[in-house]
């Protein structure tokens, strides 16, 4: 198993432990701050950590070795030894950029609770930093029960940010959430265990790849997988807990929600589902293709009939998340890594979107977007930045989405032009919602709600959408260095695909003869 | 020599991010500046062919300055009208209009100087959401209607043209911006076409034009005019041409075009209708193919917006000024804005190809063409259509507007005058250069793309012919314009075509013509919006009570069996519970027994 890792302890450098200490740093921070009673010390104290924890992240980048598929950055410590399980963590082309994506939205998502959260700010705080724990922790992962713990340990921090700090119908919103998920999970369980008897007793995750399970069990497996991480994405028709919470969730946890969780799902297809059933894949990849389009389509006419702007937003999220899962399960390179960069441009564009949502919410209190109308004649700055998140959302040539779809439908092309003409409605039906949305609160109508006292953005909330505007633009005009982290990644993991079901065929030939 | 190469969009987009910030006596001056560097730039440009501004970006390389003969004369049409229309709009205060207005233009410029799909298609999706920022300017419910309409249905557009090329990159590798093989089309080369075809305004893909232009600002309208349906003649001309099925859009469009133009009401409707019969010349030009008919379709784009430019800053100027854009709210405006009059003159017989005027020189190439390349019918037919030109635009328009019936109210009345100063200078601009390209023909014939072929419009046989056909018409016109008053609809004037005689021609018109139309109309304007959002509402319902009434359903269910299990098992009675045990424990004996 060791020709799969790059181990850092064995040259012993300045990254050796780093990937330990992004993951415990907001820990400490979180439980350092169970003990403080000051509610202005709590954000700057979380804002410091978080800052800190993307400060630290950076050289990962830099050190990050470009030229190859293993694992990197890896620290192995014996933890359960009777079962067998490992403190085992690292990253590689696949899920670096998700880790850096993590890492660099959660100061901003401590900026967005600045004025926003008004009671239980520790608390709130706490709950953030150990959300940014455990979201790492399933990036890093490399062993199945570390990485078990941590997916569903994510679900308490931010079943508490809806329920406590939510709106209206929080408890509704957050019990669902949380049950839902956690009953998708419930089958991924039984196939780390049934995984973990027959790769002689060991939950090393890249182990488990690439190995020739029978027909029989790898579509078992799959389904498992399937119904945990499709609930995750969310994959349509299993989305329906997303909007409930997008709704209810204070900014932050909506940002959180939609840039980082959404996207384990995608990663879990990727890390587990291909690899280690590729047989049950390629069987079942067209089912899934469909069920993508399906969620194209469905989401965009869902996100055109609400009135509500987190809603919405909500909605489109299915139909972009459709997209990923789209260029995933054509499995071919264009494909594949044009979902991998449209996870990442989903975070950024729509965690945007949600954090230019809850500052108009901040102001007039409401979601509905007929209160929103035609605030744009007295927020210049701020319909400015809507506008680009809104114009990238939907896929604007220079901006990252664009990049991102246009990757995928390209791949999508190379597997099927049906499903790819079947693709193209989303596209236009992103146009209208977004455009809907914007043309609203721009100009609104002859009617509008007086909002004469409405103020534009302040600093801080600049400060908090300048980030996001700026890889808007980066990943739109300039996406080459991002596709080189994770490129040989990606061709390795088809390679192994499609290798894996050469010799497959290269078998059943043989048995035939 | 490696000359230094800025984008000429790039200085526009610049200026433009720059506007809001420069205010009160710099403002103008800086309007002025702007646009006037980029036409440098491009004159510049133009001395240089070749090209600049190639990136590697991902797989692909992008081209942003292809600089040759055809991109010349259209970049430098497309950048004097920027200066034109700024000037015209430089009374504006909504900074916002200007900026998106240069935002237009720079899409423009960036399309036309686009070497590769995917940079076209960054300028093309940057032109259409630019122009309908224009739209929404107005701000009424009818503008914003509009302008949402007619950004569908170019996204719409943009993915055909998307799809077209990403087919066509799966099937040749191959991104650059070039001539299609029209001669045995694959479904690529009809999305491609289909997609720049919908900036054409090509039947039947055209209704959103007159709807959008009778709703944008005035200079909205002056620069909207300009630049969307001759940058899609530019690719066009770039892409298909040869294209046979060109041909007949092209003639269908110029006939259709101006069939409603006669009978529009609307002042911007009807120049609206008539851009799409001009149009209809130039893309029955890029269908013919030939050098001749190449050079007529550019010639007459480069004409055609100088005019029709002219006359949208004319319309632009009444509705601005009194308010209204309807003929039946208008008339008699003679006295109260001569000045105005003159420049729409001026238009409308360039428009209608007087000789001496810009659309003379220009129009008469493509239809010799036709004749050229032995396509009589199209010849004819574009010929009859210059007489339905100079009826609408030449005689009925300024007619109605200028003289006739005073139809104005005493308010409109009062408020009607001479536009500012700025407005006139810019129409005055527009007016000199259409009779100047008239009069003095080499001016625009050396920027043609094609220098092999020589032209000459003022042939003894050529103008005989115009001024025969026009005198006929304007006769027809006297005689019969009291049937030709507007109505307050888009109706059918029936008795003027039975006076003309021509009853098929008639029933062809009011039966699958209009029939057709109001479909295509309605379907635009209500069906395509109405569906769309009645299927949403659909959906939307069917998520909340079809999924997740079977998520939230199954919960219910699962909590009210939990409840009657509590009610029914656990009653707190010891015998109870003991009966049940026993007898659960008996079962499963007896079903590890049989089994």
């Amino acid at each position: 198993m060791d020709e799969l890792l790059i181990k850092s302890a064995e040259n012993p450098n300045m990254y050796s432990h780093i990937l330990s200490l992004l993951i415990f740093l907001p820990l400490a921070g979180a439980i350092l701050l169970l003990f403080v009673r000051n509610e202005s010390f709590a954000r700057y104290w979380a804002l410091c950590i978080t800052t800190l924890t993307a400060i630290l992240s950076i050289p990962l980048i830099n050190a990050f070795d470009r030229t190859t598929s293993k694992f990197q950055f890896v620290e192995q410590v014996d933890w359960i030894k009777s079962l067998n399980i490992q403190y085992v963590i690292g990253v590689d082309g696949i899920s670096i950029l998700l880790v850096m994506l993590t890492t660099l939205i959660m100061p901003l998502c401590v900026l967005a609770s600045w004025s926003y959260i008004k009671t239980r700010v520790q608390a709130f705080m706490v709950c953030l930093l150990i959300m940014e724990c455990a979201m790492l922790g399933v990036f890093m992962a490399l062993d199945f029960v570390l990485f078990y713990i941590l997916w569903e340990a994510m679900l308490i921090p931010m079943y508490m940010l809806i329920a406590i700090w939510g709106g209206p119908r929080k408890i509704y919103a957050s019990v669902k959430f949380f049950l839902y998920t956690l009953a998708g999970s419930v089958m991924l369980l039984v196939a780390i265990i049934w995984l973990y008897i027959h790769n002689g007793y060991s939950f090393f995750i890249p182990d488990m790849m690439w190995q020739n399970y029978s027909s029989t069990a790898q579509i078992f497996l799959f389904l498992a997988f399937f119904l945990a991480f499709a609930i995750k994405v969310p994959m349509f028709p299993f989305h329906t807990w997303l909007p409930a919470a997008h709704v209810e969730a204070p900014t932050a946890g909506s940002v959180i929600l939609a840039s980082v969780l959404l996207k384990m799902g995608t990663y879990g297809f990727l890390r587990f589902a291909i690899p280690m059933t590729p047989e049950a894949t390629m069987t079942l990849a067209p089912a899934i293709l469909w069920l993508s389009i399906a969620g194209i389509i469905y989401g965009g006419f869902t996100a055109l009939a609400q009135s509500d702007m987190k809603k919405l937003i909500a909605y489109s999220s299915v139909g972009h998340m459709g997209f990923v899962t789209l260029g995933i399960f054509v499995l071919n390179t264009a494909g594949v890594e044009g979902a991998i960069l449209q996870m990442i441009n989903h975070g950024i564009t729509t965690g945007a979107l949600f954090l230019c949502i809850g500052m108009i919410y901040e102001r007039t209190h409401s979601r509905e977007l007929r209160d929103a109308t035609g605030v744009g004649k007295h927020m210049p700055i701020y319909v400015t930045f809507l506008t680009f998140f809104s114009l990238s959302s939907f896929g604007f040539p220079g901006t990252n989405s664009f990049v991102g779809e246009f990757m995928i439908l390209a791949g999508t092309f190379e597997h099927s032009i049906w499903l790819a003409l079947a693709a193209i409605p989303g596209a236009v039906l992103a146009a209208a919602y977004m455009l809907r949305m914007l043309q609203k609160i721009v100009w609104g109508g002859t009617d509008n709600p007086d909002q004469s006292w409405i103020k534009d953005l302040n600093v801080r909330e600049i400060v908090t959408l300048a980030p996001f505007l700026f890889f808007v633009f980066w990943i739109g005009l300039g996406a080459q260095p991002f596709i080189n982290i994770i490129h040989v990644s990606v061709e390795n993991l088809l390679n192994n695909y499609h290798g894996f079901h050469g010799q497959v065929i290269a078998i059943s030939d043989l048995i035939i003869q | 020599m490696t000359i230094s190469f800025i984008h000429p969009a790039l200085i526009m987009i610049v200026g433009a991010c720059l506007l809001p910030m420069v205010r009160g006596p710099f403002r103008k001056p800086y309007m002025f500046l702007v646009p006037l560097l980029t036409f440098i730039d491009v004159i510049y440009l133009s001395q240089h062919a070749g090209v600049y501004g190639v990136f590697q970006f991902m797989n692909w390389e992008l081209t942003f300055g292809r600089v040759d003969r055809l991109s010349m004369i259209f970049a430098f049409i497309m950048s004097l009208m920027a200066i034109i229309g700024t000037i015209y709009g430089m009374h504006v205060e909504d900074e916002w209009q200007h900026v998106a207005a240069w935002f237009y233009v720079a899409g423009s410029l960036g399309a036309i100087y686009a070497g590769d799909y995917i940079t076209l298609f960054l300028f093309w999706e940057m032109m259409a959401f630019a122009s309908t920022f224009l739209i929404w300017a107005r701000k009424d419910e009818e503008a914003l209607a509009a302008g949402y309409r007619y950004i569908l249905v170019h996204t719409f557009g943009g993915v055909v043209l998307l799809l077209g090329f990403v087919l066509r990159y799966q099937a040749t590798g191959n991104l650059d911006f070039d001539q299609l093989n029209v001669s045995s089309p694959e479904l690529y080369t009809w999305l491609i076409m289909a997609g720049l075809m919908l900036n054409a305004a090509v039947p039947p893909l055209h209704s959103w034009l007159p709807d959008a232009y009778s709703k944008a600002t005035a200079i909205g309208a002056v620069f909207m005019c300009a630049f969307t349906t001759k940058t899609a003649v530019y690719t066009l001309i770039r892409s298909c041409s040869g294209f046979e099925i060109l041909i007949y859009l092209g003639v269908i469009m110029a006939i259709y075009g101006i069939i409603y133009a006669v009978m529009e009401n609307d002042v911007r409707k009807l120049l609206g209708w008539e851009i799409i019969s001009q149009v209809g010349y130039m893309v029955a030009g890029v269908g013919i193919g030939t050098a001749l008919a190449i050079n007529g379709a550019c010639a007459h784009a480069f004409a055609h917006i100088l005019y029709k430019g002219l006359l949208f800053m004319a319309a632009g100027a009444i509705l601005t000024t009194t308010g209204r854009q309807k003929l039946t709210q208008l008339g008699g405006l003679y006295k109260k804005m001569p000045g105005t009059m003159i420049f729409m003159l001026i238009g409308g017989l360039a428009v209608s190809g007087l000789p001496l005027m810009s659309g003379f020189i220009s129009k008469s190439m493509i239809i010799s063409a036709a004749f050229e390349s032995h396509l009589l019918w199209v010849g004819f037919a574009l010929t009859l259509v210059s007489a339905g030109t100079f009826l609408a635009a030449g005689l009925r328009l300024p007619y109605l507007i200028f003289f006739g019936k005073n139809n104005c109210s005493e308010e409109t009345w009062e408020k009607a005058q001479d536009p500012s100063w700025n407005m006139q200078l810019a129409m005055t601009i527009g007016g000199f250069l259409c009779i100047f390209l008239g009069c003095y023909t080499p001016f625009l014939y050396n920027m043609l793309p094609h220098t092999d072929v020589v032209f000459h419009p003022y042939n003894a046989y050529h103008l005989s012919e115009t001024i025969q056909i026009m005198a006929f018409t304007a006769f027809g016109f006297f005689m019969l314009r009291k049937y030709v008053m507007p109505r307050d609809t888009t109706s059918l004037d029936l008795d003027w075509f039975y006076r003309m005689g021509g009853r098929a021609f008639l029933w062809t018109v009011k039966n699958p013509l209009q029939w057709f139309d109001n479909v295509v109309g309605r379907f635009y304007k209500t069906v395509g919006i109405n569906c769309l959002m009645i299927t949403s509402a659909f959906w939307s319902w069917f998520d909340w009570n079809g999924i997740d009434g079977v998520v939230d359903g199954t919960a219910r269910c699962i909590r009210a069996i939990g409840r009657r299990v509590t009610i029914v098992l656990q009653r707190g009675e010891i015998q109870q519970t003991i009966y049940y045990t026993v007898s659960f424990a008996a079962v499963l004996l007896v079903a590890y027994v049989w089994l």
